[in-house]
């Protein structure tokens, strides 16, 4: 994972599910954040947008439930 | 980003995790249900933080999704076991437009039917709990089917929704709802990026996440003018403020207010003031002036728009601002916190708000051309009600200035009274007067023994409850002018306790010192005297606001019975050691 893209979604996702602690794995999902639900999906993704300055088809929301596509996508639509 | 700085989606959520109320525990609890057409959890965390910013901890009841009509009309729902204050009726144009696609009937049915239940869901909720209603406008849809000619259509969705929107706004003044004005602020964002359809898809959000806090916070400002918060009088400064220039410097035919050209944006400015004016909302000048110098273009430009009339109390010293504010504060007997000061001196602002923490101050943007659309968008001017006591108020407060004058050159405090020819027209809560009452039990304060925020459906059921219940007002006239409806009280007959019970006792302080309250005791122990009932109780309950009526009942010989450890205070009076008061006060026969 690109660090950078990393430290920024560290700090969305410590805000977004009040877990400042939280430490990110590529391999994490919705199972292993017990704030992750659906309804704070759309919170997590709206942020991701705002900071990265991207923007998600619907499909893609409803797919990224896991930290290593989310961060995949992220430098896609980066670069 | 959101329009309103103060209100980050982000920012918020953040704010919520403070646990809201917890480090308060003086805030009020507010009970409010939002019955939503579309997904509203987001919604109650903003509702939550919103409120615990103004000091009220509230508790959101979430009806199920889209079920509304099922809340409403079973008395057993989990909206009437919450016991809502506020019903908040969400209705999203992206559910009805989904709606209108599936439609089997004609356009015209489909929209007679979309309104015949939410009038079912109103009428529901009347018939089954005494909250207040809540219902918000439709944002108007971006689906256009005829191009620019879709308003031309009677059977398009543009035009269904507009007619639903106008039966909602006519239906609203009808039934005494409240508007939450989602198509005003919808469209004051902007529609294209109001509107967030993945997340509609997704999760059925009525709107994109950024502006979501609109809609709490209109909600929330809606609710909190139910409960009294409104601005009573806007405190004005002059120089820059009012006019372009210096008035000292430039003179009153010098500074800039000419209608056309530099002075356009003051002129403009004024107008606005003038209609706040005109709507019940005082005006009075706060400035560092010679007073000669600050009145005289007021008097001879006839530029300008506002006129000493229209200002009802004129303060220009060299004195700091907040003792100025202070001072016009005792003038009018309103709170600080219902006086909103506006200067464009930055210095100005920092002190009133160091000072007067209770002040509203808002910035004021560097350009006089942007000062109104940034007060409106500060949404300020909330209220729940218009009467004609609302228009005529500044005239009221202007005539209590000349009964002062009046008032020192009587030669005693009685003969002054005397010469007040004044006459009182009493009676039960009457369907015309509910919305002046209304309004009158959200704005008293300060002579408010007991603060009861009554909302319409309440007064309406104690007006029809004429055995259980005396629900008088009183309307004051003297020779200066009406007063209009100034007082409340309502007792109730207990034949087990042997008790006249007074359960609200308010009155406008306008009319203090005049033996109002005088005249009112007398009648209540009369009544009582004629219920054949042996005492009149009555209780006082504390607020932050309301010490001056801490001895009302002391005053006419009432003894406490219990003193709370709330603070609450129970008064009990025999009816027969009651020796009416001297009043100078005469029944109005010719009402």
């Amino acid at each position: 994972m690109d660090e950078a893209i990393q430290q920024r979604l560290t700090a969305i996702f410590r805000t977004v599910f009040d877990e400042p602690d939280l430490q990110l794995r590529r391999a994490m999902t919705a199972h292993d954040v017990p704030a992750w639900d659906s309804l704070s999906h759309i919170t997590l993704i709206v942020a991701v947008e705002r900071e990265f300055r991207v923007r998600f088809t619907t499909a893609e929301v409803a797919a990224l439930m896991n930290v290593g596509d989310l961060a995949d996508q992220i430098s896609k639509k980066l670069s | 980003m959101s329009a309103r700085r103060d209100l980050d989606y982000f920012q918020l959520l953040k704010e919520s995790r403070q646990a809201p109320g917890a480090d308060r525990p003086e805030n009020k609890k507010i009970r409010v249900a939002v019955l939503g057409d579309c997904a509203t959890q987001h919604l109650s965390v903003l509702l939550r933080v919103l409120f615990s910013r103004h000091g009220l901890e509230a508790h959101v009841y979430e009806g199920a999704f889209d079920a509304a009509e099922g809340e409403a009309c079973n008395p057993q729902s989990g909206l009437y076991k919450h016991d809502p204050e506020v019903v908040i009726v969400l209705s999203s144009v992206q559910a009805l437009r989904d709606k209108f696609y599936q439609r089997t009937a004609s356009a015209a049915d489909f929209r007679d039917e979309a309104l015949s239940r939410l009038a079912g869901v109103w009428d529901a909720i009347r018939a089954h709990s005494q909250a207040t209603i809540l219902q918000t406008t439709l944002v108007a849809p971006f689906e256009r089917f005829f191009g620019q000619y879709d308003r031309q259509v009677a059977a398009s969705l543009s035009t269904i929704v507009s007619d639903v929107n106008a039966a909602i706004v006519s239906e609203a003044r009808r039934r005494n709802l409240l508007l939450v004005d989602l198509e005003e602020v919808a469209s004051w964002v902007g529609r294209r990026s109001w509107f967030d359809e993945r997340l509609w898809a997704i999760a059925k959000l009525p709107t994109a996440m950024e502006h979501l806090p609109l809609v709490a916070q209109g909600i929330v400002d809606v609710t909190l003018a139910t409960k009294g918060r409104a601005v009573k009088c806007v405190v004005l400064d002059l120089d820059n403020t009012l006019w372009g220039g210096v008035v000292g410097d430039d003179g009153p035919h010098g500074i800039k207010i000419a209608a056309h050209g530099d002075g356009e944006a003051f002129h403009r400015f004024q107008s606005f003031l003038k209609e706040l004016k005109n709507r019940g909302i005082l005006l009075a000048v706060c400035s560092k002036n010679e007073h000669e110098n600050a009145v005289r273009p007021f008097e001879v430009n006839s530029e300008m728009v506002l006129k000493l009339e229209d200002i009802t109390v004129f303060v220009a010293n060299w004195e700091n601002k907040p003792e100025n504010i202070r001072k016009i504060r005792e003038a009018l007997n309103i709170g600080l916190d219902s006086m909103l000061f506006l200067d464009d001196n930055p210095f100005e602002r920092a002190a009133v708000r160091t000072l007067l923490p209770d002040v509203m101050v808002p910035e004021l943007p560097e350009d006089p051309a942007d000062y109104v659309k940034a007060l409106v968008e500060l949404n300020l001017f909330e209220t729940t009600a218009f009467s004609a006591e609302d228009a005529e108020r500044s005239t009221l407060y202007r005539q209590e200035a000349q009964r002062r004058i009046a008032e020192t050159s009587a030669a005693s405090f009685e003969d002054y009274l005397q010469s007040l020819d004044m006459t009182i027209q009493m009676g039960r809560f009457a369907p015309e007067q509910l919305g002046r009452i209304t309004q009158l039990l959200q704005r008293s304060n300060q002579f408010n023994l007991t603060t009861q925020r009554h909302n319409q459906a309440q007064c309406e059921a104690m007006m029809n409850d004429v055995e259980g219940c005396l629900p008088l007002t009183a309307s004051l006239r003297d020779r200066f002018g009406d007063h209009g409806l100034i007082s409340i009280v309502v007792v109730r007959p207990d034949r087990a306790a042997d008790a006249a019970v007074i359960s609200d006792w308010l009155m406008s302080c306008r009319v203090l010192t005049r033996g109002v309250e005088e005249y009112l005791m007398n009648h209540v122990v009369e009544q009582a005297r004629q219920w054949g009932l042996a005492t009149v109780t009555a209780s006082y309950i504390p607020t932050a606001k309301n010490a001056m009526v801490k001895d009302f009942y002391a005053r006419f010989d009432f003894r406490k019975t219990v003193e709370h450890a709330d603070g609450r205070i129970d008064w009990a009076l025999p009816v027969a050691e009651y020796t009416p008061r001297s009043v100078f006060i005469r029944a109005d026969e010719e009402r």
